[in-house]
């Protein structure tokens, strides 16, 4: 047990150590600007560890307490990892504002049966109703993410390396906070320090993930990058698309037509 | 028994999510279609044209009187060589109808706005042609008539057809105030 303890201890120092670099890369790249969300995330998680580091060595304070902090605050964190989602969809749709129109309607539709769905079979655990909110919200964000990055392989949409990386790594740690969550729940109560070793653990990875995103590529650059043709050359393509395609029509309709007089 | 439920439906959408954020974040297969592509795309030469002469062929009626001469055994082989022909057939309407898809997700892409039911219109319509192409090459194996299938499919095609021009005027109209 003793082993298992220092060995949490040991990835939680190294966690913080880890969000410490991608905050001081965020400064070095200046990122604050264009990643204002995911920064202000960064250094929200950083206050929380801080403070729980704090809590947790506080000898006379009740273990109840600490327990409904620690999980207030991470019911805030998942909010600020609800608005780096924000940020991330603005930078990928904001430059196709058709798709964009279709896109945040289905988007919000699955963020929102998901979290139906998650609440309603949360049901009739009063004890556990912060983590069961916040499993049933990681799984929306998860959800939501995935049908992101759908709808932007749907339409060949090429999506920023920052970005997707970020979306990666918030999708692969909500979805594991979702397994880890769901067997603690059912069937491994005794297992709580594992449980967390193992959040510990993808979290990380999530971390070293963004950290090499944000050092390996600019983030000025991406968000210059054009995609659109001009005004004039795009009048030309849709009148010659209209043409051909109002022709193809003519002939399919034929087709149909003749083949219904076909005895 | 309802906690072990509801544990296996959380871990089963989990593990799906993850599934598809691996499916999703790989490379395109192909890259968006240039401006000029989708010119020299339009201008080539369409499979739907030949369908009534599929349809034509796979007629029992044109092979029927094989059977009233005695020619059994060749009438059996003339059906299955037009089977086989048009199984091809469906293979490039498919590849064309594909092609059509693509042609409008490029002009989504480039499109200030999108009308969103017509958008979700075609995504039904690819989704019932894929079955309906897949279904109809299962009959057609399986030496059944697929005849009524082929007019429906001619139809979607057709269907695509008017939803990528109506996409187009609305663009065309933004280009031009613009």
């Amino acid at each position: 047990m003793s082993g298992s303890l220092s060995l949490l201890d040991i990835t939680w120092w190294v966690t913080t150590a880890a969000e410490l670099v991608l905050l001081a890369v965020l400064v070095w790249r200046k990122a604050l600007r264009s990643y204002p969300f995911f920064t202000c995330y960064v250094i929200s998680i950083l206050l929380q560890s801080a403070g729980m580091s704090f809590l947790y060595r506080q000898a006379n304070l009740n273990a109840t307490m600490v327990w409904n902090i620690a999980w207030g605050t991470q019911a805030a964190i998942t909010i600020m990892r609800s608005l780096v989602l924000v940020e991330l969809t603005r930078k990928i749709f904001a430059r196709y504002t058709g798709i964009w129109t279709l896109a945040r309607r289905s988007i919000l539709c699955v963020g929102l049966c998901v979290i139906v769905y998650a609440l309603a079979f949360s049901r009739g655990h009063s004890q556990w109703v912060i983590l069961n909110m916040i499993r049933g919200l990681e799984l929306a964000l998860a959800a939501v993410i995935v049908a992101i990055l759908l709808f932007a392989r749907y339409y060949r949409l090429p999506i920023p390396s920052v970005p997707r990386a970020l979306a990666m790594g918030l999708c692969l740690y909500s979805v594991f906070y979702v397994i880890d969550y769901s067997l603690l729940e059912r069937g491994f109560k005794g297992h709580a320090e594992l449980w967390n070793f193992l959040g510990l653990l993808t979290f990380l990875a999530s971390l070293l993930l963004w950290t090499a995103a944000f050092i390996l590529h600019p983030v000025q650059e991406e968000e210059t990058q054009a995609t659109s043709v001009s005004p004039d050359a795009y009048g030309k393509l849709s009148a010659a698309v209209n043409l051909r395609l109002y022709l193809l029509n003519q002939q399919l309709n034929r087709i149909v037509n003749s083949g219904e007089r076909r005895p | 028994m309802t906690h072990l439920i509801v544990m296996v439906f959380f871990l089963a959408i989990a593990f799906v999510l993850i599934g598809l954020l691996l499916w999703a974040t790989r490379p395109p297969k192909r890259i968006p279609y240039p401006v000029q592509d989708i010119f020299e795309l339009l201008s080539q030469q369409r499979h739907c044209m030949r369908l009534p002469f599929i349809q034509h062929a796979l007629q029992p009626q044109d092979t029927a009187f094989l059977e009233e001469s005695g020619k059994k055994a060749l009438m059996r082989e003339i059906r299955a060589d037009r089977r086989r022909i048009a199984l091809h057939y469906l293979d490039q309407l498919q590849q064309e109808f594909e092609t059509l898809l693509e042609i409008s997700r490029a002009m989504a892409v480039m499109a200030p706005e999108i009308a969103a039911v017509e958008e979700i219109e075609r995504w039904k319509l690819s989704l019932v042609f894929a079955m309906n192409c897949a279904f109809q090459r299962w009959r057609l194996r399986l030496g059944l008539r697929p005849v009524s299938g082929f007019a429906s499919i001619s139809t979607m095609a057709t269907g695509l057809v008017r939803h990528l021009e109506s996409a187009t005027a609305s663009i065309a109209e933004n280009a031009l105030g613009g």
